[in-house]
């Protein structure tokens, strides 16, 4: 009996304990963290290649310098840190522009703050590229029509891309075929010949190389050069009630990606510590560009593109959501 | 030789065979080599993940969640049970939405888990439990359905409270069916341990899988299958050992000849 209710005890316990866990974030204030007293901010990631200098950042001491410590918490897509950053279990969040600009006309309260990656801008050496089989008869965008094409998420930035690939290549995208499948599953699913094409980004880009497969496009370089990709963003709310840390922040991120621009030997050296890519791909990939500050008129004609394909409900407000 | 070591020897050569089957097929071309990586190359990858600290916090989160999660199903599903079976007219009340609820796919909650907790441990307890519960509720349901008319009666007679009644007559009868419950939920909730972390990203086994899998670390994701397997085989033999013991006085497990 008494081992029943000392069960039935701990089983409540517990019960209690989750339900009132803590709900409010960390600690918040308006005044200029310093790195004596550093305030911790919760980053939600994604653990791919794009977010290398954060790590970098940490590792390096910049965001001591700025008077933050990083806790970086990988999550598995946008769709779990977009809502982990409004409601504040997050301070900031990593995130594609696109989907920033769906969010902003979703009525999502999200404000980008520093920023993340960007397309190298060089047709053969970007670290996202449009590819087909080896031995595909494919051999540029405009022969897509009718075809498969695999893009990770439907109705978002590589959607948007390939639809401008295809058309600068003079097809005629809108007889294009896509489905929606995960990077890391594209180079299975090309070699077997159940999709025609694939916008695949590193490393799955490397491993379709590695295999014969072949590039035909690069579409962030089609939609604009110098494409900001993905930006680290944070919930207005947090934005307006802590403007120091939101700048400590966008100076330690500023400064952490002109670092890993210059630093490509450090960068594929720190990829090692939250990623698994095997060492032979890690030699061989394409680093994307970290450049400080994101490009406004690339980020212009990607909300442009992405209006004449339907994607937002209205008119994204670029002033309101870039920094 | 004896029957026993006969089914241990049959069962080893099933095994040899099984991973001498993983290393032939793609050697032999049968499935490429990259996307199903022989048996040697993902012993290779599980001997570098054991000796990798990152995979032994996996490990940790993965087994707290379990077991936080687990206890908490097992303690609400078997005072929610007895509740419910003991006070008039609460299930046939509770019934229908009982049925309601159950079927639906713990996954299912996965978009409330994150809005309500992020990626956190909280959102994995949320799927952990809500899979496990009904596991160990139903069964409780049965149990208590079982008990003996006769000996309900006769404890009723002798003047028994509620309380001794359930204690004396209700609980014993129960038993074996909580047992096999917590038995289900315990694999269930590995199972949704393992997904949540998988799909979420909450710290964990099934996290560290999904950067095995977008880092293209073939070999690494099939060593970390491997563990949740091992994982699960394990948690099995577990569970079936504590069910041995606290049914030794059942007829179930003595093996005895009825009377």
């Amino acid at each position: 009996m008494r081992r029943l209710f000392a069960g039935l005890a701990v089983g409540a316990l517990l019960v209690a304990a989750s339900a009132c866990g803590s709900s409010g974030g960390s600690g918040s204030s308006g005044k200029s963290p310093t790195s004596a007293n550093p305030t911790t901010v919760k980053v939600g990631i994604i653990p791919i290649l794009d977010v290398a200098p954060l790590y970098l950042g940490e590792e390096k001491g910049f965001f001591k310098r700025n008077g933050l410590k990083l806790s970086l918490t990988p999550a598995q897509g946008g769709a779990a840190i977009v809502p982990g950053v409004v409601s504040g279990q997050f301070q900031f969040g990593f995130s594609n522009v696109t989907s920033l600009m769906v969010a902003q006309t979703n009525g999502v309260p999200v404000k980008a703050v520093a920023n993340g990656v960007a397309s190298t801008g060089e047709p053969g050496a970007d670290f996202g590229g449009l590819t087909v089989k080896k031995g595909s008869a494919i051999k540029s965008a405009k022969d897509l029509a009718g075809k498969t094409v695999a893009v990770n998420t439907l109705k978002n930035i590589n959607d948007t891309a390939v639809r401008e690939a295809v058309r600068k290549a003079g097809g005629d995208s809108s007889k294009v075929k896509f489905v929606e499948l995960a990077f890391d599953q594209m180079p299975a699913a090309l070699a077997k010949g159940q999709i025609d094409a694939a916008m695949a980004v590193e490393p799955a880009l490397t491993t379709i190389k590695s295999q014969g497969g072949t590039e035909i496009a690069w579409p962030f370089v089609d939609v604009a050069e110098g494409l900001t990709i993905a930006m680290y963003f944070t919930s207005t709310q947090y934005a307006q009630a802590n403007p120091a840390v939101a700048k400590a922040f966008q100076k330690a991120v500023a400064e952490s990606l002109a670092y890993a621009n210059t630093h490509p030997d450090e960068v594929r050296k720190v990829l090692t510590t939250y990623t698994k890519i095997p060492a032979n791909l890690l030699s061989e990939l394409t680093l994307p560009h970290w450049p400080a500050e994101a490009n406004r008129p690339a980020i212009e004609v990607l909300e442009k593109l992405g209006e004449q394909d339907g994607l937002f409900k209205k008119t994204p407000d670029l002033d309101k959501l870039l920094p | 030789m004896s029957p026993r070591l006969t089914n241990a020897a049959l069962g080893a050569a099933g095994l040899a065979g099984f991973l001498a089957l993983g290393e032939a097929v793609p050697r032999l071309g049968l499935v490429s080599e990259d996307y199903f990586p022989p048996t040697s190359r993902i012993a290779k990858a599980l001997g570098a993940e054991l000796g990798d600290r990152a995979f032994w916090s996996a490990l940790g989160d993965t087994l707290t969640g379990w077991a936080i999660g687990l206890a908490i199903a097992v303690g609400a599903g078997i005072v929610a049970g007895v509740v419910v079976s003991v006070v008039p007219y609460l299930r046939r009340a509770t019934a229908s939405t009982v049925e309601f609820l159950r079927p639906i796919p713990s996954v299912a909650l996965i978009p409330l888990a994150v809005l309500l907790y992020g990626t956190e441990l909280r959102s994995v307890l949320l799927l952990v439990v809500y899979a496990s519960f009904w596991q160990v509720l139903v069964q409780v349901l049965y149990g208590v359905q079982d008990v003996d008319p006769v000996a309900e009666e006769t404890a009723r007679s002798y003047g028994l409270g509620t309380w001794a009644r359930v204690r004396h007559v209700l609980w014993p009868t129960a038993l074996p069916y909580v047992m096999t419950g917590v038995r289900l939920a315990a694999a269930v909730a590995l199972i949704l341990a393992v997904t949540a972390e998988l799909v979420i990203g909450a710290p964990g086994l099934g996290a560290r899988i999904a950067v095995a899998q977008t880092s293209q670390a073939v070999p690494d994701m099939y060593a970390l299958v491997v563990v949740t397997g091992l994982l699960g085989l394990l948690i099995n033999v577990g569970a079936r050992t504590v069910e041995r013991r606290a049914l030794v006085w059942h007829q179930s497990v003595r093996g005895e000849v009825a009377v």
